[in-house]
């Protein structure tokens, strides 16, 4: 007996070493012989199997996205790996710890068109934070270390690992003795004392202060010491979309969403505000609008952890590189206790004028399910009983479950944003739920979503996944798209009606329990029985076609004018 | 605005076609790139002339890659360019006489020649080589081949390769070499 093992063990040891307990993905034939190795390995490696690659994809990212751990997917060569590649890009816009491992053709064939082969090293370039071709079975340690370093360190981010079918086969004595050498990746090291103390001063002298916080928060886990911060200047806070959960919004100093489909007392912070302190967020247009009327008066402190975002979209005063936490503790120590009551006093009055949730508050003359009763309900239910999680699509419902649920703790929240990617959510929040089997994971999705990826249903099913619970916000269109043609587009409604089958019966088809909802006093009553059944459950919301979501900035214009209600018909 | 960079870069499999695939996915304009081994083995340097409007962005982004271990702006620097041309004239033995002197006046030099051409190489500034090849055009058809240009600040602190990024001290576990059981 030897030591020596085929390079697909190397590959199974190496996932075993990083901590890695689940993976999700479908064989082929130039992954095969790491599925041969994964048998000897089941007891410590889970592998689920998806029904599609963008499937598995979403699932890692569901499961790195509610954990912080790096999220790993497997697809053979060629059309298995190019299904990964809307996952990868998506794990790249959202700064998601992935790793990605395909399989590729034999070495001695690579580069002749091969059966299946494709170049996904090439075709990742650009979406990837680093991706490998390994046709050396003796690389493989390093490879993998690297990979899974590179993926969670610094601003996380998708690595794709491809791996000849030769090198998995080859038979090594693997030297685990790898010291890492990247040296072009370097995370920032220490804080610039300067910087801190300028931000501090800025921050000190001014009259109408705002905290913008991102997902960085999250990530670098800074939520205590941006409270601290908050509590102790009265600093009013700001979450964006994946900003969500950084902050608790039922504190006194939150306010709330910006951007697009923020709240217009937010935006109008914004722009009146002196101060701006970004946290660990990258000014998406979706949050600024036309970004040169972006926060006009403020001089902007930027927090991050990736120095390429400093001065991309938003001029910065001072720059702070480095991790959010160590940063915020930083600051802290500096600034002294202050407050800022007379300005978040102004910043409640606009919010009492243009009452946030009033659009929505506004019934039509009908009795018919309107979305906003589905979020009431879920709400509702959400905060009464806790250990949740909630996965969103992409989409109408993704603004308003964003807008009208009351978000508190971070991880809650987990949606598709920088790349905004329809059928992310029911896969996603399959891939939370096996992280997290003792909490409801919601995933609320549109009709359009849903039958994007609904076919991750046959996964959860076969896995006996009893904790998913999907509710459909069913308008019966592409809503988003139908939205901005009926505002921008003289209700053109080319190619966003959409029917589908009866969900109920395609989740009882899957083995799963499935509900059609169309009534308001049916809501509550229908989310009680989804969360109390000891299994997933498809809730399809019949909801009101063309309900819209409010206040609105349309495209172009500066964050600070908003469309707040329809215009009379 | 062209700005002339000078970038170490690890020689990793596809270290150059991220670089060219950066540039090119945000947009930039490049003009020329150049590379070669540096002084280091296993580091390339590149000479990269790039249009762009934010250059810091542009650093930083580059940066970003992880092959790419330095990158510096030298355009306001004190610094030397040269490029090298090989130019075929096509020319009848007649007019070789005036060839040479061509090539003379510019300190070019002619390196081979076939019954009916002549290769002339020259290195020197760009504006140069293009004075040159202006010249030699009017004498007969040309093909010309240039290296791109190679930039070189005159002052600077000595070479090293920047340091490997700290260790991950969280997973000590991985230096345990035990192989599988
Ligand atoms: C994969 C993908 N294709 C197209 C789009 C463009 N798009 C954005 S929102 C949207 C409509 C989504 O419809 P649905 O899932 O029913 O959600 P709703 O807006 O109705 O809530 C579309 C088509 C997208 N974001 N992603
Ligand atoms: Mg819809």
């Amino acid at each position: 007996m030897t030591d020596e093992r085929t390079g697909a063990q190397v590959m199974c040891e190496a996932l075993v070493r990083e901590d890695v307990e689940v993976m999700f993905g479908i064989p082929g034939g130039a992954i095969m012989p790491f599925y041969h190795a994964m048998w000897e390995y089941r007891d410590r490696l889970r592998h689920v199997l998806c029904r599609h690659e963008q499937g598995a994809g979403h699932a890692a990212e569901g499961y790195a996205r509610s954990t912080g751990k790096p999220g790993v997917c497997v697809a053979t060569s060629g059309p298995g790996a190019t299904n990964l590649v809307t996952p990868i890009a998506n794990a790249w816009m959202d700064s998601t710890p992935l790793v990605a491992i395909t399989g590729q053709v034999s070495s001695a064939v690579l580069g002749k068109d091969a059966f299946q082969e494709t170049d996904i090293t090439g075709i990742t370039l650009p979406i990837t934070k680093h991706n490998y071709r390994v046709s050396r079975a003796e690389d493989l340690p390093s490879v993998f270390r690297e990979a899974f370093h590179i993926a969670r360190t610094g601003r996380p981010g998708p690595v794709l690992i491809d791996v000849t079918k030769d090198a998995q086969q080859a038979r090594l004595v693997p030297d685990w003795n790898v010291t890492l050498n990247v040296p072009g990746f370097s995370a920032p090291v220490g804080l610039d004392p300067r910087a801190i103390r300028e931000a501090a001063r800025i921050l000190a002298g001014a009259s109408k202060p705002l905290i913008l916080a991102g997902q960085g928060v999250i990530i670098s886990d800074a939520v205590a010491e941006l409270r601290t911060l908050a509590e102790r200047t009265g600093i009013p806070v700001v979450t964006t979309l994946h900003g969500i959960g950084a902050f608790p919004e039922d504190h006194p100093l939150s306010i709330g969403m910006p951007g697009m489909h923020g709240w217009v007392h937010v935006n109008r912070a914004i722009q009146e505000c002196d101060v701006l302190l970004c946290i660990g967020a990258r000014f998406d247009d979706r949050v600024t609008g036309k970004a040169s009327t972006f926060a006009p008066r403020a001089s902007v402190i930027h927090i991050d952890i990736d120095p390429s975002e400093i001065g991309k979209n938003v001029k910065v005063a001072v720059a702070i590189i480095g991790d959010a936490r160590a940063a915020l503790r930083a600051l802290i120590e500096l600034i002294p206790p202050r407050d800022a009551a007379i300005w978040l006093r102004n910043i409640r009055e606009t919010q009492a004028t243009h009452q946030h949730r009033q659009p929505y508050l506004r019934r039509p003359d009908t009795t018919e399910l309107m979305p906003h009763d589905v979020y009431a309900a879920l709400n509702a239910a959400l905060n009464k009983r806790g250990g949740y999680r909630v996965i969103t699509d992409v989409g109408q419902h993704q603004m308003w479950a964003a807008q009208l649920i009351e978000w508190r703790r971070p991880r809650t929240h987990i949606t598709s944003g920088g790349a905004g990617t329809m059928g992310f959510a029911v896969p996603a929040a399959m891939g939370a739920a096996i992280a997290h089997p003792d909490e409801t994971i919601w995933a609320i999705v549109g009709d359009g979503g849903f039958q994007m990826t609904n076919q991750e249903l046959a996964t959860i099913g076969q896995e006996g996944i009893k904790n998913v619970k999907v509710a459909i916000v069913n308008n019966g269109y592409l809503g988003m798209v139908r939205q901005w043609q009926q505002l921008f587009e003289g209700r053109r409604y080319s190619g966003t009606p959409l029917t589908g089958p009866s969900f109920a019966g395609l989740a009882e088809a899957y083995g799963l329990r499935g509900f059609t909802v169309d009534r308001i006093e049916d809501a509550e009553e229908a989310i009680r029985a989804a969360w109390d059944h000891d299994g997933s459950v498809v809730l399809d919301f019949r909801v009101e076609r063309e309900a819209n979501v409010f206040p609105l900035v349309p495209p172009g214009l500066s964050i600070g004018e908003m469309i707040t209600r329809e215009a009379p018909a | 605005m062209r700005h002339t960079l000078i970038a170490l870069v690890e020689d990793r499999p596809g270290a150059l076609n991220r670089i060219l695939g950066l540039l090119r996915g945000r947009g930039l304009g490049l003009h020329s790139i150049a590379v070669g081994d540096s002084e280091t083995p296993g580091v390339k340097r590149a000479t990269v002339l790039v249009d762009t409007e934010s250059v810091e962005q542009t650093i930083k982004q580059l940066n970003r890659l992880i092959e790419v271990l330095e990158v510096t702006d030298v355009t306001n620097a004190e610094y030397v360019v040269r490029e090298t041309a090989l130019v075929k004239i096509h020319a009848p033995e007649p007019r070789r006489d005036e060839i040479k002197t061509v090539a003379d006046g510019f300190g070019a030099r002619i390196v081979g020649s076939s019954p009916q051409t002549v290769v002339v190489e020259m290195t020197d500034t760009p504006d140069r080589l293009g004075e040159m090849i202006a010249r030699v055009m009017a004498i007969g058809a040309c093909e010309t081949m240039r290296s791109g240009s190679l930039a070189m600040a005159l002052a600077g602190p000595a070479p090293r390769v920047p340091a490997p990024a700290p260790e991950d001290a969280t997973r000590v576990w991985w230096s345990q070499a035990d192989g599988i059981s």
